[in-house]
């Protein structure tokens, strides 16, 4: 096994170019540093998954980490069929629902804090100004509140509506990620987003 | 409030605030660093039967081949133990007819096919018809005769 040192910026912004194809196959052969570009490239997306999911950042440092060393280890077995962002996600998921399920109803939040640039979104402004019922809700709060409502889904309801309304993915690469068909992925969503309006209904215009 | 079910504006623009939520800073600059330390220490190896199902997870075609010879295996165990079942208790049977009397005897001769030894009648038959034909005296056979296992004997004093 090959262990190098992080790669410097400038080689990592070359890099970036190298498709993950070429990196996968690189650390199928145990190059560690293709394995560490891989990490780089899909760890926020990882991280936030499964943070969003948990609610708790301690959880999902765990998770995240366990993830990427499982899919080092199931590597050689990796073949190709999809791509290496889809089959990560899946590691993630599986892993995070199996997480979920043995913690069952234990909710113990952790949250991150939100970055000063939630003051600046417009929407989130409107959210918190004094046309808000509860204008003494503060933007910290809110994220409470929100997270609240998020941990009442259901782990497959709340899995579709992290993956589509917060981190943006299609209902086709969820569908693949999920490994059901987008019908199902719509329904989920819709019956999530209801639910979700119902438990945060005093804080929505 | 919302008051259209289909309508999510309000709640998607609130969505949005959990994209802000970040870990704290330098976090995804160490992360990688833990995680191959973690790879390098050997942590999530798989343990042997671990690896026995990762092998059938991703090669069906040998998990259907050792599922088949098991079956094939344990099928033609079933067949042979039926086959030999019945000699065995018949020979059984024959051991200890002598606690029966000659019925089980007979019986067991008939499931098996095999002859059954000479104890039908030992406990003394007087219909003469069941009578079994007598068996050839030991003293009318010819000493010379090869095939008998019986040697004569000599009394005589050794010189």
């Amino acid at each position: 096994m090959t262990r190098l040192p992080a790669p410097e910026p400038q080689l990592a912004e070359e890099t970036e170019e190298i498709g993950d194809r070429v990196l996968v196959r690189r650390a199928q052969q145990e190059d560690m540093r293709a394995y560490d570009l891989l990490v780089r490239r899909y760890q926020e997306r990882v991280y936030a998954t499964v943070y969003h999911m948990t609610s708790n950042h301690e959880d999902a440092n765990d998770l995240t980490q366990e993830t990427f060393i499982k899919a080092f280890r199931a590597l050689k077995s990796f073949k190709g069929d999809s791509s290496f962002y889809t089959w990560i996600y899946r590691i993630a998921v599986n892993k995070t629902i199996n997480f979920l399920k043995q913690r069952k109803n234990r909710v113990l939040m952790s949250l991150n804090d939100v970055d000063f640039n939630a003051e600046n979104d417009p929407d989130l402004v409107a959210l918190v100004s004094d046309k808000n019922p509860r204008r003494d809700l503060n933007l910290s709060e809110l994220q409470e509140k929100l997270n609240d409502a998020m941990q009442k889904l259901s782990e497959h309801h709340r899995m579709v509506v992290t993956l589509h309304d917060v981190q943006g993915l299609s209902h086709e690469e969820i569908g693949k990620i999920m490994d059901c068909n987008i019908g199902t992925v719509r329904s989920r969503l819709f019956y999530a987003r209801q639910q979700m309006q119902a438990y945060l209904s005093d804080y929505l215009k | 409030m919302n008051s259209d079910p289909g309508d999510f504006d309000s709640l998607l623009k609130l969505m949005a605030l959990k994209r802000h939520e970040q870990p704290p800073p330098g976090y995804f600059n160490r992360l990688p660093g833990k995680i191959l330390d973690r790879i390098e220490r050997g942590e999530g190896q798989p343990r042997f039967w671990e690896k026995f199902v990762t092998t059938f997870a991703f090669r069906p075609a040998m998990a259907y081949a050792s599922v088949l010879a098991a079956f094939s295996a344990l099928t033609f165990s079933v067949i042979y133990s039926v086959k030999t079942q019945p000699q065995d208790s018949a020979q059984n049977l024959f051991k200890n007819s002598w606690r029966t009397g000659g019925s089980d005897a007979a019986y067991a001769s008939q499931l098996s096919g095999f002859e059954p030894l000479h104890v039908i009648n030992w406990m003394g038959n007087t219909n003469s018809s069941n009578a079994e034909p007598a068996l050839p005296s030991l003293f009318d056979a010819n000493p010379r005769d090869r095939n008998l296992l019986v040697a004569p004997v000599s009394f005589a004093s050794p010189p």
